[in-house]
């Protein structure tokens, strides 16, 4: 998994933010399969949606993720 | 639990050459995005020679076209439901709203997806942390819980920090006042208008909600009275409870500015997720710090609609972060929204301001409702007439306040001479989501 060292503005990243991040690009990976069963396809897709706020929040990605129904 | 002040230290004390940093970056990204997915926009910036790679600085923001609500309005009626302004299938909403359509014209439409809602609700919890919300507060939603918009965010917001959420739908003001008592809630969420009914709704009762409440604080949205002084004043000595205002709109779907703990008279805006301009609405070029304009937003935030410079014809004066003290480097708004642009009546040559004439009124404490008349006297001269209702066992006052309020609103208004007419208790409409107490009956001038 490709992580980036900074942040938006350049910034390098803290323990606690490459964390996160890599929680938000892991769900990304489980959202886009097509294997998983209802219960948990939705509830990645919930987990997903709050981890997109929380690096969104923390300037650490811009994105939009309607192609995985988020 | 020691919590922090800030719902987001990192972004809510960001320096401001470094805010202005993030902006820029989310603003061309923004642009990009809408131009490749969102046909509504496409037209407009190749019709306005705009291309996003034109954004080198914020100042270039201006080379982008206003969006104003009449463009909305028409491509829905073009293309209904939702125009050409959706970034996404419609597949990927989870949710609708549409704004009231009081006014009679189109409601504008919106749809949602997941991790917008999120977003959505995080708005919200910028304003309610600032305010000194927290995981342990009991919060109660009077609130109707329909199509409108409204306080849907807020709740979920308090879902998300923990708080515990009372959803005061569909009730009587009787039934909400002992639920908040009975609940013991520390927050109440409402707007200003409805929150002074219940107040009052309370005292008939015989409930004195400063002494057998526990509500310590009053989150207000939906009207620009939540600003006004005297509003407020009133409210906090009511229900014994510091008093927050917040605003926001259908069309960006959350708040963009909220009040803080501190209390600094104005609204702080919320700008890592928003760019919001004031220009001059006759000009529509920028006016500084202190200066009266109209408001104009740029939401980061909502992807399934973008919003870029859309004109509000919200009423605000912007002034500097370092006007509050709680640290924030958000710029603010003094006074919040000061009400809108459309708003004005001309009254013999005299402009008049509703909130203006508002926040003279709740000057006075025994006023409980009232509306602001407009009529033509035969035929021929423009009259403005004040109708009130006096609360119960404040009627010996009458005669003095009558004079007041005459003396007061004439001398605000140049001398202009308002009429100061006492209803009934209970004739004039009362309110529980927006008020609308302006009433203009006079003809509308015909032209062949």
């Amino acid at each position: 998994m490709n992580i980036s060292d900074t942040d938006l503005l350049g910034k390098p990243l803290t323990e606690s933010e490459r964390e996160l991040l890599h929680v938000y690009q892991a769900l990304k990976q489980l959202a886009a399969r097509e294997d998983l069963p209802p219960c948990a396809a939705s509830n990645v897709r919930k987990a997903l949606s709050a981890m997109w706020q929380v690096t969104n929040d923390l300037d650490l990605q811009f994105e939009q993720l309607y192609d995985l129904g988020v | 639990m020691a919590y922090s002040e800030y719902w987001n230290p990192k972004n809510e004390t960001l320096p401001r050459e470094e805010l202005q940093a993030l902006q820029l970056l989310k603003l061309r990204r923004l642009c990009e995005r809408a131009y490749a997915t969102t046909p509504f926009h496409r037209k407009r910036f190749d019709a306005a020679g705009f291309r996003p790679d034109q954004l080198n600085t914020l100042d270039d923001l201006r080379r982008i076209p206003f969006m104003t609500r009449e463009e909305w309005m028409d491509s829905q009626l073009a293309t209904p439901l939702f125009g050409d302004l959706l970034a996404t299938e419609q597949a990927n909403a989870i949710r609708y709203h549409l704004t009231s359509g009081t006014t009679g014209r189109t409601p504008i439409r919106v749809l949602d997806s997941m991790k917008d809602w999120d977003w959505i609700s995080e708005m919200w919890c910028y304003g309610f942390w600032a305010f000194g919300v927290r995981p342990a507060d009991i919060v109660y939603f009077a609130f109707g819980y329909g199509s409108f918009i409204g306080f849907w965010g807020a709740h979920y917001c308090c879902e998300k920090m923990g708080a515990l959420v009372i959803p005061g739908g569909a009730q009587t003001s009787e039934g909400r006042i002992k639920q908040i008592i009975e609940m013991r809630a520390t927050t109440v969420c409402s707007t200003p208008t409805y929150a002074l009914h219940l107040w009052q709704k309370a005292r008939e009762m015989g409930v004195d909600l400063a002494r057998e409440g526990r509500v310590n604080k009053l989150i207000l949205s939906g009207e620009p009275a939540g600003s006004i002084p005297a509003v407020k004043r009133q409210l906090e000595e009511a229900w014994g409870a510091k008093c927050a205002d917040t605003a926001g709109m259908t069309e960006v779907g959350t708040i963009m500015i909220f009040e803080c703990s501190h209390q600094p008279g104005g609204t702080h805006i919320i700008e890592d997720h928003y760019i919001e301009e004031v220009i001059d609405p006759r000009t529509d070029q920028p006016v500084g710090y202190g200066e009266l304009g109209e408001r104009v937003v740029t939401s980061f935030g909502r992807g399934f609609i973008p919003v870029i410079r859309y004109r509000t014809k919200d009423m605000v004066m912007k002034v500097p972060a370092n006007t509050c003290t709680c640290g924030r480097t958000w710029d603010l708004y003094e006074g919040g929204i000061r009400g809108r642009w459309d708003d004005m009546k001309l009254i013999r040559g005299t402009n008049v301001y509703p909130r203006a004439v508002e926040a003279i009124i709740r000057e006075h404490p025994a006023i409980d409702e009232f509306q602001i008349y407009i009529w033509r006297k035969d035929g021929q001269q423009d009259e403005i007439t004040i109708k009130l209702e006096v609360k119960p066992g404040h009627e010996a006052e009458w005669a003095e306040l009558q004079q007041q309020l005459t003396q007061d609103l004439s001398s605000a208004h140049e001398g202009l001479r308002f009429n100061i007419e006492r209803m009934d208790y209970g004739q004039l409409p009362h309110f529980e989501l927006k008020a609308k107490r302006l009433v203009d009956v006079r003809p509308i001038a015909q032209y062949e």
